[in-house]
């Protein structure tokens, strides 16, 4: 009976303590308030900011335009920086040492774009494995997210494309960090596959992206901005370096496939051509131009509009009827890159990161001081173009720059010629308005007009010997420019760093006077007719090296710079011979892009960078006082900015850790890899 | 939930009181030793009644009343109980009680099942006579070294309050989480270094999986069970302990005098072709002494130092009780006096490092009824430690900063001198060694620690014979105050030129700061239960035991846990163990564990983790051909156990949870920076860019050991020989590690998630041996030990790697690695036929720099050539030896306590002299021994390269160069004691008394002569071991 009541009792107790037993490291309570991902997904504000470290990951290292520490990949043959010993810091680059002589970390350059790359494309795959509609997120919003997750996603993967060539493609769902080594280890994709990737990216997020945006979204991707990085991608791939290029057999992955496509396809161009035309076809852009001013003086910041010369066929018609007769093509050209124009304003913008480039360190602000003056323009003055690329723009009516019929001599005051003072050398005289928009040759007028001392507002920079912005007896000094040459573009006319106003600029990542170009360049490259299909399989286009739309897509680029179209220059049609077009496209690419971060890919993509890149770099004689300034004018070969070529200079390396720890990745072609 | 338990408990209890009547009888006696002497307080019980027992009194006599027919029990300390029936008439009972002799078969091991005989133990545990670890040390971990097979220590410093030595059971088996023993005090996880050691009943060491499992979740790393002493039925006794220490330096490193370091530098500049930094003049002022302002010459260690220090400690307890009630109260004080000079005139504060702790126990048993026993232990711990408003840490590093020449102790003026102001982090660190150590303010720690627990231990036997129930509740708290008054005074630097005028010209370099208070706290509690149901029974040969305990544990952190909510979340186990161990005759021996054991840390399903041990024994001394032929053969032991035991140790807390933030991986960059603006220029329509600031680590789980172990246990004459030896060998896998090496591609650069990836397989030997001898009076005993373990790292997160030997996997935990240095180049042509070593500029490299191999044979000497030199760190091998004899009152102890198999790379500013111009002073050493000198001692093989001034970066990297054995044996212990005759001490009623010397590293040998070798310091730069005289009484009552 005792018994009974114990052996009771003694359940009932070792029940409760069971019970209580049983959660007793449950630890969810604690956590049940904290951040997850759930959480995250169902809130319209933390969705935004995950997506907002997606596009983070364009900063930095991933700028299009910036400072050299950043996007080393600015400087090809048109320009030249001298931090880092004068000039040694741009040829050790020119050598082929991405390293640490820029500042930062040794690795930086090479291993950071990768990282970053990796880390948004990471970011952007969890955003789309978790993103939905719901209370806070509408239908039609959870869209056009998504589709910003997938533009996103394959704009890093173009960013890593052109910079390395051939990447890992991952898994849509990324990558398992918590699998052993060795799965992790992934090889490279073919340099079609990477194309196709991206290509396929672009399609879905053109499918949800919006078509336009508010000035408060204007940085956010719209169908155009997926479309044209679509384009971009087959172009690469259509290039000489990628199509059928047998130089780089060598570059393989860890199973001996060759990357690079081995045999020659036509239709590649075809393809670029067709991806340009849909965004030709959106009809939503235009190239930008400024209305002719009749206002304003001979100098300061907005001068009165200096017409081209006389041409029967632009100068009588509008810029609406194909002539130039109504716009300020200086302005028109300049007002793109130096802050003048807002994101929204700008109708030739396809795709910007907006302001969020303001930092001195890194963005085009940065850039801008570097070029600026130091006496009295309180700029760094260390950026510089070389001799080659200010001898390309050329005459003011659309007639080469020839340095032996040229003019020798200085002008003797201000104005004798349009947009030059007094002192001036006169092979810098009537040339064709996008020169004074980009190079600040010695002499240059320097307005400046925000600075409160009126000393540092409307000055001429000269670069002789000894003179303030010249060279100096310390010639280990950065604050100089080896070839005398200056750069303007990207400077606003208002800006002063030393006592005024810097002006926040726009990045022009893709412009539509780049679709166009291109889509003239894939034309001219055909031999028969292709049919290819629209983006949205809506029509098929039929494509073929037609002469008026080539002509057609290249008129507005030229006419906006106020010059005549390659066949109306009176010297020839280069529009009858692929060669000579193909020559004049490239000469119009390395024009109308100077500093937008194209030249260096371009060259390698053409090919011509083995020749192109490998040539001494040439310039003004900086050992020249004011004196004898004349002979500062002829054009030597600059000591301290020495160039070469190698093979390996086509694509960037891969970090030698990364290649530790991914045993499956391949180096590129000349560069050390890791046995 | 524990009240639960007990009001169940209490109604059991109720339910048994039960008893009959019967006829009563009285017995009385005289209790008397062999002797014929009478025992005091001899106890008298009746059988299997502990509620009925009476005490000797002060003649040895008795008196008890008693129901007829039941046997009386006679027991005693130290003698053999006896057994008398009792009939049913009033007898007189005289007893003689023979002293007890024990043999082998009756020794106790402390298992984690309760005490065991030694001979049934099937597992690999090391029992410690408590009485060779009551050296006068202030922390019992630092008795460990070389008295306890199977643990490997050293003591990295000998400052009051934090002279404790790190100790591993067989050595270290891993590097991911941690690699320290369990230490449970009384079954609960406490801290062992508060500990009065005096309280100290048991001590055993738990080194296989069997004997660990009981633990399983905790036990990889070894288990020191301790328990405290408590009351026994019986006389009351009382013991005291007072002793007076004076602590000495083992080995300071000793520094040259002014005129030797104005020399030595001039010597760096000219052999570098460079300028003297002393004219001849200068050095003429500093070896007379002519200008002490300018060019003084101090000995700055012996302005910080004083020659020794007195400690005090004294403790006294009482136990006793009856058959119904028992207690044992103790208490303690210790007071470590520092090293430091202190400055005489400031009266209202002590800056000297100084150690006090208060400790005091309770443990009480109650027999509440007949099979109901109730044990309440409280114990606690009050210390306080005092030191310098500048840390320890600090003043170590500039007693080894001045040189003797730069500064005077004090201006003439009054002024107090500073080498250089105050920059990032040289604040403080750079005053001088007086003003550092005296006028910075002062700093104090308090300590307290209350632990408490309550055992309840109920037989069942009403249920089924043999069945017993316990149950046990622990609660500690601890906490942690300190508090730092921290000033200094106005310091300045005199010019070396004296102006025009003649005067000393004077920069202030240090601004005076008064006195300001920084504090911080810390505290945690911890609570454990425990429930267990044994059953053991013996079927006439055959033995069974079984145990079933249920576990908890619960550990959190009370104060300064910050603002992660994680760290404010309780650390907790839970775990079902069991065992079940036969035996048959005492021969065949079979055991089975498990545990079954939780942690809160990891993820669901991952949480909990089953980890069984088996192990079996065969006595082959218990069968019949051995004591037929042999009957010496007391013990002869043979072992087997394998088994797995997990550790949860990770540092980090819930792997398994991710963390968001605003965060730029690449920059570490937070909040506002990381942002993106999809807005126009000049607009903020941005956000800021969440991400996760830490991955989660989903699979995370239970670190495994697999251990096997093979031992023998061998007594010979009883237990006049013993030998146990071990051989142990493990394996553990899934250790803890961050994947530091995933591809940049994953894109979650800057995290490295955890996970289960190291590997490490560890084996080595330890045993012990004594033996006992009596010849005539003298007795003495020789007993030794060793410990030996070594251990590789099979698999390790680590990337591919060109050469192996860069690589961790292959080689130990903690192995030393450096450049192979090959003596020093003897010229300019040496040099140029060499490999370039590609250290800063390779030009600067100079005949009597040194040479290094060129290990990948690439022709360039540079880190791909760094390869694993030397042993560890930490020494692989620990061995003891004393000797002890008695005779009569006197007795004599001598222990002598070695490492071995370990190196350490010395470094530093005063290792690499000059390397940071005037900072740095020089050893003596480099002084005296065979330097190269330029011109005058141009030897390859010196044992110091040419010197420089202002760093040598090909020199001073870690090579075989500076590569030191830390090897080294010491007299750890040297002790005599004398007892009072009983026939003096009974006359003042002492039961004992007992007067001793001790010298404790009284010698040390070692090849290492710089700073004491157990430290593994390769600066040396820390406060030094002590050499202890020590000189104590003993009283019982």
């Amino acid at each position: 009976m005792k018994r009974k009541y114990i052996l009771l009792s003694v359940i009932i107790g070792l029940g409760t303590f069971v019970q209580s037993c049983s959660d007793y490291l449950d630890v969810q309570r604690y956590f049940n308030d904290r951040q997850d991902l759930e959480r995250i997904f169902n809130s319209r504000d933390y969705t935004e900011e995950w997506l907002a470290n997606a596009y983070y990951q364009l900063l930095s290292f991933n700028l299009e335009i910036g400072h050299v520490r950043f996007t080393l990949t600015n400087y090809s043959d048109d320009m030249i920086f001298t931090e880092g010993g004068a000039g040694i810091s741009f040829s050790n680059y020119k050598f082929g040492q991405y390293g640490p002589q820029y500042g930062g970390n040794v690795n930086a350059l090479i291993a950071r774009p990768w990282d970053q790359s990796y880390e948004g494309i990471r970011q952007a795959s969890i955003f789309l494995q978790n993103v939905h509609p719901g209370d806070e997120i509408s239908e039609e919003m959870y869209t056009d997210l998504k589709g910003q997750a997938y533009f996103i996603r394959g704009y890093l993967y173009w960013l890593l494309l052109r910079k390395y060539g051939p990447v890992p493609i991952l898994p849509d769902d990324g990558l398992d960090y918590e699998a052993s080594y060795s799965s992790l280890a992934y090889p490279r994709n073919t340099y079609d596959e990477c194309v196709e990737y991206i290509s396929a990216q672009m399609l879905l997020a053109a499918e949800f992206l919006e078509s336009d945006r508010s000035s408060r979204s204007a940085s956010r991707p719209t169908k155009g901005a997926a479309l044209a990085v679509r384009a971009k991608a087959y172009l690469y791939g259509a290039s000489p370096l990628m199509n059928g290029n047998q130089e780089m057999s060598t570059f393989v992955d860890d199973n001996g496939k060759q990357l690079i496509s081995q045999q020659y396809d036509e239709e590649k161009w075809a393809k670029a051509a067709a991806a340009a035309l849909d965004v030709m076809g959106l009809g939503k852009y235009e190239i930008y131009v400024a209305p002719k001013r009749s206002n304003g003086g001979l100098w300061g910041a907005y001068p009165k509009t200096i017409d081209a010369p006389y041409h029967p066929v632009y100068s009588e018609k509008t810029w609406k009827e194909g002539g130039w007769k109504d716009i300020d093509p200086l302005d028109s050209y300049r007002a793109l890159f130096n802050g003048d124009l807002y994101v929204s304003e700008n109708p030739e913008l396809i795709f910007s990161r907006g302001d969020n480039q303001l930092n001195d360190e890194y963005g085009i602000q940065s850039m801008s001081r570097h070029q600026m003056p130091v006496s009295r323009g309180g700029g760094w003055n260390c950026h510089g173009i070389t001799g080659k690329q200010c001898d390309a723009y050329a005459m003011n009516d659309g007639e080469p720059f020839d340095r032996a019929t040229s003019m020798k001599g200085f002008t003797q005051h201000d104005g004798q010629y349009p947009y030059l003072r007094k002192d001036v050398w006169l092979e810098y005289a009537n040339r064709e308005p996008r020169f004074y928009a980009s190079v600040a040759f010695s002499g240059a007028h320097w307005s400046n007009t925000s600075a409160r001392d009126g000393n540092n507002r409307d000055f001429q920079t000269f670069y002789y010997y000894g003179e303030d912005d010249g060279r100096k007896i310390v010639s280990t000094d950065d604050r100089w420019i080896p070839t005398g040459i200056g750069m303007m573009k990207y400077v606003n006319p208002k800006e002063s760093y030393k006592d005024g106003t810097v002006y926040p600029k726009v990045d022009p990542a893709i412009r539509y006077a780049d679709i166009l170009l291109m889509y003239a360049e894939a034309l001219n490259e055909l031999t028969t007719s292709y049919q290819v299909p629209s983006w949205d399989g809506s029509e098929i286009y039929t494509v073929s090296r037609d002469i008026a739309a080539m002509k057609a897509a290249i008129l507005p680029v030229r006419l906006r710079g106020g010059v005549p179209n390659f066949d109306e220059i009176g010297i020839g049609n280069p529009y009858n011979n692929p060669e000579e077009l193909r020559r004049e496209i490239k000469r119009e690419r390395q024009i109308e892009f100077l500093g937008e971060n194209q030249r260096y890919y371009d060259l390698r993509r053409w090919k011509d960078a083995p020749e192109e890149e490998s040539q001494m770099i040439y310039g003004c004689n900086t050992t020249v006082p004011k004196e004898s300034r004349e002979y500062f004018y002829e054009q030597v070969v600059v000591p301290s900015v020495q160039t070469t070529w190698s093979m390996k200079k086509y694509f960037w390396p891969i970090a030698y850790d990364e290649l530790k720890r991914n045993a499956r990745l391949t180096q590129a072609p000349g560069w050390p890899s890791f046995d | 939930m524990n009240k639960y338990i007990l009001s169940v408990l209490c109604f059991v209890l109720y339910a048994m009181g039960v008893s009959a009547q019967k006829k009563t009888v009285e017995v009385s006696g005289t209790i008397v030793d062999s002797e014929g002497l009478p025992l005091i307080g001899a106890t008298v019980i009746v059988k299997e009644k502990p509620g009925l027992g009476v005490a000797t009194d002060i003649d040895g006599k008795y008196k008890i009343a008693l129901e007829s027919f039941q046997y009386l029990v006679f027991s005693y300390l130290g003698f053999e109980n006896q057994e008398h029936l009792v009939k049913d008439e009033n007898m007189i009972l005289n007893v003689t009680m023979q002293e007890s002799k024990a043999t082998a078969l009756d020794e106790i091991t402390i298992t984690g099942m309760g005490p065991q005989k030694k001979v049934t133990v099937t597992g690999a545990i090391t029992t410690v006579d408590v009485g060779t670890l009551k050296t006068p040390v202030s922390s019992i971990s630092n008795a460990l070294v070389g008295n306890v097979a199977g643990v490997l220590a050293m003591q990295r410093s000998g400052q009051p309050g934090s002279n404790t030595s790190e100790f591993w059971i067989r050595g270290i088996s891993t590097f991911g989480g941690s690699s320290s023993a369990l230490i449970l005090v009384d079954g609960f996880e406490r801290s062992m270094d508060e500990l009065n050691i005096e309280d100290i009943e048991s001590f055993s060491v738990l080194k296989d999986a069997s004997a660990t499992a009981i633990y399983g979740s905790r036990g990889a790393n070894g288990v020191i069970l301790i328990t405290t002493k408590r009351g026994n039925d019986g006389k009351v006794e009382v013991n005291a302990k007072s002793e007076y220490t004076w602590t000495t330096r083992t080995r300071t490193p000793k520094f040259v005098d002014g005129l030797t370091y104005a020399t030595m530098a001039n010597e760096a500049r000219v052999s570098r072709n460079q300028k003297a930094v002393y004219s001849d003049q200068e050095l003429m002022m500093i070896g007379e002494q002519l200008d002490p302002d300018i060019y003084p010459n101090v000995d700055w260690m012996n302005i910080l130092l004083k020659d020794g220090a007195p400690t005090y400690r004294a403790s006294a307890s009482v136990k006793g009780g009856g058959s119904r009630a028992r207690y044992y109260l103790s208490g303690s004080f210790l007071d470590e006096g520092g090293m430091y000079n202190v400055d005489k005139t400031m009266k209202e504060y002590d800056t000297n490092a100084n150690y006090q702790r208060y400790n005091y126990r309770l443990n009480i048993d109650m027999n509440i009824t007949s099979s109901t026993l109730v044990q309440v232990g409280i114990g606690g711990s009050l210390e306080k430690t005092n030191h310098a408003g500048a840390t320890s840490d600090n003043i170590w590093y500039s007693v080894f900063g001045y040189n003797p020449v730069t500064m005077p102790v004090m201006y003439s003026n009054g002024y107090v001198p500073v080498i250089q102001s105050e920059e990032g982090e040289m604040l403080e660190r750079r005053y001088n060694p007086w003003t550092i150590a005296t006028q910075t303010g002062y700093s104090e720690i308090w300590k307290n620690t209350i632990n408490s627990n309550v055992t309840l231990e109920q037989k069942l036997d009403f249920l089924t014979e043999g069945l017993k129930f316990t149950g046990r509740f622990g609660y500690d708290t601890y906490n942690h105050n300190y508090i730092q008054r921290r000033k200094n005074p106005e310091m300045w630097r005199a010019e070396r030129q004296r102006n025009s005028d003649g005067m000393v010209v004077f920069n202030r370099l240090v601004p005076e700061r008064l006195l300001a208070q920084y504090s911080s706290a810390s505290g945690d509690r911890k609570e454990f239960v425990e429930a267990e149901i044994l059953y053991g029974k013996n079927f006439d040969d055959h033995n069974i035991s079984t145990v079933l305990k249920y576990t908890h544990d619960n550990y959190v952190n009370t104060s300064n846990i910050g603002g992660n909510i994680m760290e404010g979340v309780a650390r907790r186990h839970q775990g079902l163990a069991g065992n079940i161990s036969y035996g048959f005759m005492n021969r065949y021996l079979f055991n089975y564990n498990f545990g079954y054991n939780g942690s809160e840390n990891f993820a669901k399903g991952h949480q909990y983790g089953f980890f069984p041990a088996y192990s079996a024994a065969w006595n082959i001394a218990e069968e019949n051909f051995v004591k037929d032929n042999l009957d010496w053969l007391s013990m002869f032991k043979v072992r087997y156990s394998y088994g797995e035991v997990g550790s949860d140790n990770s540092s980090s807390r819930f792997p398994y949870l991710a963390d968001f933030g605003n965060y730029d991986r690449n920059t570490g960059a937070g909040d506002q920076s990381v942002y993106y603006n999809w807005g126009d220029m000049n607009s903020a329509f941005g956000y800021p860019g969440l991400t996760y600031t830490r991955v989660s680590s989903n699979n995370v789980t239970w670190e495994i050991a697999k251990k096997h172990d093979v031992g023998v246990d061998f007594y010979l004459w009883g237990d006049k020989f013993g030998l146990t030896v071990d051989y142990f060998n493990e394996r553990r896998d899934g250790i803890y590690m961050n994947r530091a090496f995933l591809p940049d591609m994953v894109g979650i650069q800057g995290q490295n998630p955890s996970a289960n990836v190291g590997s490490v397989k560890s084996e080595g030997f330890d045993g012990n041996f004594k033996f006992d001898e009596r010849i005539g009076d003298v007795g003495f005993q020789v007993r030794g030990n060793f410990t030996y373990s070594k251990n590789e790292i099979t698999e390790a997160d680590e990337m591919v790697n060109r050469y192996p030997y860069l690589r961790r996997t292959g080689f130990r935990v903690d192995q030393a690695k450096g450049l192979v240095a090959l003596g020093l180049f003897e010229d300019y042509e040496d040099i140029r036929n060499s490999p370039r070593q590609d250290f800063g500029d390779s030009r600067d490299v100079m005949p009597g720099d040194i040479k290094y191999k060129d290990i990948n044979g690439d022709g360039i000497i540079n880190n791909d050539d760094i390869v694993p030199i030397g042993a560890t760190t930490r020494p692989n091998l620990i061995y003891g030896l004393g000797l002890s004899a008695t005779w009569k009152g006197l007795d004599f102890n001598l222990h002598f306590q070695g490492a071995g198999k370990s190196n350490f790379f010395i470094n530093g500013y005063t290792v690499y002299p000059f390397v940071n111009g005037e900072w740095g002073n020089i050893l003596e050493d480099m002084a005296s021994s065979n330097r190269w000198i330029l011109g005058e001692n141009e030897d390859p093989n010196a044992e110091y390269p040419r010197l420089s001034y202002g760093g040598n970066t090909n020199n001073y990297r870690a090579s075989t160069y500076w590569l030191r054995d830390g090897s080294y044996v010491r007299l750890k212990t040297l002790e005599i004691g004398y007892t009072l005759p009983k026939a003096l001490t009974t006359r003042f009623y002492l039961d004992k008394v007992r007067i001793h010397l001790v010298g404790q590293n009284l010698l040390t040998l070692s090849k290492f002569k710089l700073w004491d070798p157990e430290m593994g310091s390769s600066d040396g730069m820390k406060y030094p071991l002590g050499k202890t005289v020590t000189f104590g009484l003993t009283v019982s009552l």
